[in-house]
């Protein structure tokens, strides 16, 4: 029975039977509506809002993921692994897209998820999170600092508290800040925001937001100078495409003062807002929560 | 006593713990930052586990890789405690049993996991099966034999049988004829010897009784005493122990009769070790058999039948694993389908499948010139992250060892804290003291020229140096370093910049000159910034001249001392790198490695490795050429780009 056969389906289908005419507007209708929700659905999914949490080790990043994550924390110690969570945005929150959306909307909750990757903040093991700065999904960085732990004053491991920071700090910016550069040919990347999460605001040594910001910025203009004297590193002249010589500094030329206005012309946006994730007094995590809120 | 337990993940989330007495997070913390990153070795008796020490407690700790799972046990370090390793074995047994689907799945972090009752139960069992006991026949001779210091169980156990009363024949009868039965105490031997694990194993192998030859040969001859009246004993579990206290009977000659059933020979092994212990240990157990009559029985009897179904059903699969592999069609056939995935991906990793990648591997970096210590810890280390662990789609063992090699490498060459020179000058500087840089290193690696190359580098920083000639031994070294003054002084005479030598001349001291360099640089009007100290090339195996250096640190007191080695040295890489970190006395070590002559050994960049690996001391600086602007810090993916290549 050929495809040209007087009974073959596809006679049966140009034929005008009734029976034909019923499947073939079946199809007509019903196509559109599955190639939408199946488009929708893998829309959804593979475009889930990702958060980054990065920060020296000690500064509470486990802590945070997990208390956001389960809404209790529990002890942490030391990461060696990164790790994610899908979490869900509490109910009072309403995420930045989802602002004008109705709560029984189908995508309102898929809008209100994201997914949050703790990394390691070991010296040795910072490797996990530069390889994640470039994802796709990544729609933000928390950047947690311990707030009871960078201030000058306090002397000897303090200020060595202060120095990781910042030197961590750095890194990322400058990471981000190339990441900006290198792709002008294109479409620059959507411009990528930082919190720089105060934490242990519980404790009464805590410095206060603003203090942590000018802390960080100073240090980290204390960073980019030696930088910029330093040492050529081995992997400059090495590398095939000359062009990358030129070393690259953080913010204006590296010049003068560094501030985290600087890092708006490279679409980095930084915030620095306090919290703390245990204790009992103190402003707690909802400050961050809104904040993440807002970039979904 | 134990003072707590903890199972921790990797990525930091403590899943379960037991705290008898509160231990600071602190403890646990530097265990994972000393012994799981910056991988420093611990001596520790072989087939123990290692231990750490910290801050007057003990740690001792287990891992189950392919969850991700850490089990830490802490207690104080005045306290013995011989069955840490048995309870750290059997809880990572019972916890990745009982918990497996749990622990698989993406919310493990955020489970509940109730492990107490578990926990108590095997603490408990432990906890009365070795109380009061003599040290088992396999725990005595492994601390006898290499006698290491930190152990003084060897001590202890023989002091506890006479406080107990025990029957001192019985126990010698016991304890010399193991001791003669086995001889060398292998991991493998020490293990089913231990009481605990006699009855683990005894339980485990209850259904099939599977026992090869020679082990049944060696339970036997380690139990000189096996109970003759055997046959007639129920098999149900809770009969069990009862049972094997009611059919004590010493037989003197069980040892002749080798062609026993098997089965009563697995029961004969806690028979046996019932037998030799006392009186008094026995009616600790009734006691505790007693409580079970409580209302609480039924609860305990369940968890101890779970709990052994698991101990049993994971010594069972140890069994048949071990000899499922000598059926033919079953291993022909997992070959193709290993070939298959290996291809396609997915595939889990054995020991097997990775042995020749890893031996590959190994040649490849013995090529690029990592010594053959650090060459085989790397592959080690490599190995045992990737056992269990499934190849990604479409990668194969090759490349998947690759990029597991590349994380290892990496992870070693990334110094732990940064490395600014710069900021730690002028953070000294602050304090009014001048920074103080010194040099070591064997005979004409480039000591005096890298030290130039530093101090060319300060210079354009607008620091004023003051060089110290403390080489006092080799003619012409002074003036070789006056040269090198000299020429930078006109480098940098143009931007202002500030550099004198100090120097006494041939046969003085070193140490003297340099203290006295150091008082000079603090008077001096305006101060010296930076002491640089060059001091004389000595062969690390040379214990007259390595001596001298522990004096040397302590009267010039250097902020930084940094190494000088050679890029073209091969394994003596290894000993120079230990021997010089060694030479300061304690409490005192090298803080950085500057690799010279990197530019002569084009990719064979593995001096780097074996230096780092055999210390944990970051490379500080490259030199990379003859000109006094050619020093470079490192760049780690560089490295390791290079190494893989
Ligand atoms: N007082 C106080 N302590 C906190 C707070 N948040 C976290 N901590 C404590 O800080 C310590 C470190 O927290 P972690 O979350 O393990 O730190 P981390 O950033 O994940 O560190 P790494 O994994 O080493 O990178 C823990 O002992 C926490 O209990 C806080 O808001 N206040
Ligand atoms: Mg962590």
């Amino acid at each position: 029975m050929a495809w040209h056969d007087q009974d073959s389906w596809l006679t049966w289908v140009f034929s005008p039977s009734i029976s034909a005419i019923i499947v073939t507007a079946l199809i007509a209708l019903l196509l559109p509506v599955l190639i939408h929700t199946i488009l929708y659905r893998t829309q959804a999914q593979a475009s889930t809002a990702s958060f980054l949490l990065l920060g020296p080790s000690g500064a509470g990043k486990t802590s945070l993921l997990t208390l956001l994550e389960r809404g209790s924390t529990s002890a942490t110690h030391t990461s060696q692994t990164p790790s994610s969570a899908e979490i869900t945005l509490p109910s009072t929150i309403k995420s930045a897209s989802n602002e004008y959306r109705s709560e029984n909307d189908s995508s309102f909750s898929g809008a209100q998820r994201f997914i949050l990757t703790d990394t390691p903040g070991h010296g040795k093991l910072r490797q996990f999170a530069s390889d994640k700065l470039d994802a796709k999904t990544l729609k933000g960085i928390i950047f947690v600092v311990d707030a009871a732990n960078l201030s000058k004053e306090s002397g000897g491991r303090a200020e060595e508290g202060l120095t990781e920071a910042a030197e961590y700090l750095h890194d990322v910016l400058l990471a981000l800040q190339k990441r900006y550069t290198s792709a002008k040919t294109s479409k620059g990347p959507k411009e990528l925001p930082v919190l720089i999460a105060a934490n242990k605001f519980d404790l009464f040594t805590a410095l206060p937001e603003k203090l942590v910001k000018t802390e960080l910025e100073k240090e980290i203009t204390n960073v980019r100078n030696t930088k910029s004297k330093g040492l050529l590193d081995s992997g400059i002249g090495t590398s095939d495409d000359a062009v990358e010589e030129e070393k690259e500094w953080l913010g204006d030329g590296g010049e003068g003062k560094f501030e985290f206005r600087q890092m708006e012309e490279v679409n980095v946006f930084v915030d620095v807002i306090g919290g703390n994730v245990t204790g009992a007094d103190g402003p707690g995590v909802g400050k961050w929560w809104e904040w993440i809120a807002k970039q979904i | 006593m134990l003072d707590s337990f903890e199972i921790v993940s990797t990525s930091g989330v403590v899943l379960w713990s037991k705290q008898y007495v509160p231990v600071g997070a602190n403890i646990v913390n530097s265990l994972i930052r000393d012994i799981f990153i910056e991988d420093i070795r611990t001596s520790g008796d072989p087939g123990q586990k290692p231990t750490y020490k910290k801050e007057g407690y003990t740690l001792k700790w287990t891992v189950a890789k392919d969850l991700g799972l850490i089990f830490v046990a802490v207690y104080q370090s005045l306290v013995h405690m011989t069955w840490i390793d048995k309870l750290l074995d059997n809880v990572r047994t019972l916890f990745t049993g009982l918990y497996s689907e749990q622990l698989k799945s993406k919310k493990y972090s955020s489970t509940e996991y109730p492990f107490d009752d578990y926990f108590d139960r095997q603490v408990q069992e432990l906890e009365s099966k070795n109380d009061g006991q003599p040290a088992t026949p396999a725990r005595r001779i492994p601390t006898t034999d290499t006698t290491p210091p930190s152990s003084s169980e060897g001590e202890s156990a023989p002091a506890k049988p006479s406080v107990q009363g025990l029957k001192v024949p019985n126990r010698s009868i016991h304890a010399d004829s193991s001791a003669d039965a086995t001889p060398v105490p292998t991991p493998d031997a020490s293990r089913p010897a231990s009481p605990a694990a006699h009855i683990l194993q005894a339980k485990g192998l209850r259904p099939g009784g599977k026992l090869s030859r020679r082990d049944r040969q060696r339970a036997k001859t380690a139990s000189p005493a096996p109970s003759s009246g055997d046959e007639g004993r129920p098999t149900s579990k809770g009969g069990k122990k009862s049972n094997t206290k009611k059919n004590r009977v010493w037989d003197e000659f069980g040892l002749a009769d080798h062609a026993d059933d098997n089965t009563q020979l697995d029961y004969s092994a806690p028979a046996d070790l019932d037998e030799a212990t006392s009186q008094a240990v026995e009616h600790v157990e009734e006691s505790t058999w007693g409580k079970r009559t409580g209302k609480g029985e039924f609860v305990l009897k369940d968890l101890e039948d779970e709990m052994d179904e698991i101990l049993s059903k994971v010594s069972a699969g140890k069994e048949s694993s071990s000899n499922s592999t000598n059926g033919f069609v079953g291993s022909s056939l997992g070959a193709i389908g290993g070939l298959f995935r290996n291809v396609v991906g997915g595939k889990t990793l054995t020991e097997a499948d990775l042995e020749k990648p890893l031996k590959g591997m190994e040649d490849h970096l013995l090529k690029k010139n990592v010594a053959r210590e650090a060459a085989v810890r790397l592959c080690e280390s490599v190995k045992v992250d990737l056992i269990g662990a499934k190849t990604n789609s479409f990668t194969t063992i090759e490349t998947t060892l690759r990029s597991a090699m590349e994380r290892a490498l990496t992870k070693i060459l990334t110094p732990t804290t940064s490395l600014d020179l710069l900021r730690s000058i002028q953070a000294t500087n602050r304090t009014g003291r001048p920074y103080i840089l010194s040099i070591v290193g064997v005979n004409g690696v480039g000591k005096s020229t890298n030290l130039s190359k530093i101090a060319f580098f300060l210079l354009q920083n607008n620091f004023r140096i003051l060089v110290v000639a403390a080489d006092t031994f080799r003619s012409g070294a002074v003036e070789q370093l006056g040269v090198h003054v000299r020429n930078l002084q006109e480098l940098s005479a143009r931007e202002g910049g500030h550099i004198d030598l100090f120097q006494r001349g041939y046969g003085k001291d070193a140490a003297n000159i340099a203290r006295e360099a150091v008082q000079h640089a603090t008077s001096a009007d305006p101060k010296y910034d930076v002491v640089l100290i060059d001091t004389a090339g000595r062969r690390h195996n040379d214990t007259r001249l390595m001596s001298s250096l522990e004096k040397f640190g302590q009267l010039a007191k250097p902020d930084k001392i940094f190494m000088v080695g050679e890029a073209l040295v091969g394994s003596d890489s290894v000993a120079q790198a230990r021997n010089f970190n060694a030479s300061f006395g304690s409490g005192r070590g090298l803080d950085g490695f500057i690799i010279s002559k990197c530019d002569t050994v084009g990719d064979m960049v593995g001096t780097l490795v074996s230096m780092v690996h055999a210390t944990g001391i970051p490379v500080v600086f490259l030199g990379t050429g003859q000109h006094y602007a050619d020093l470079r810090t490192l760049n780690v993916s560089w490295a390791t780009t290079l190494l893989m290549k």
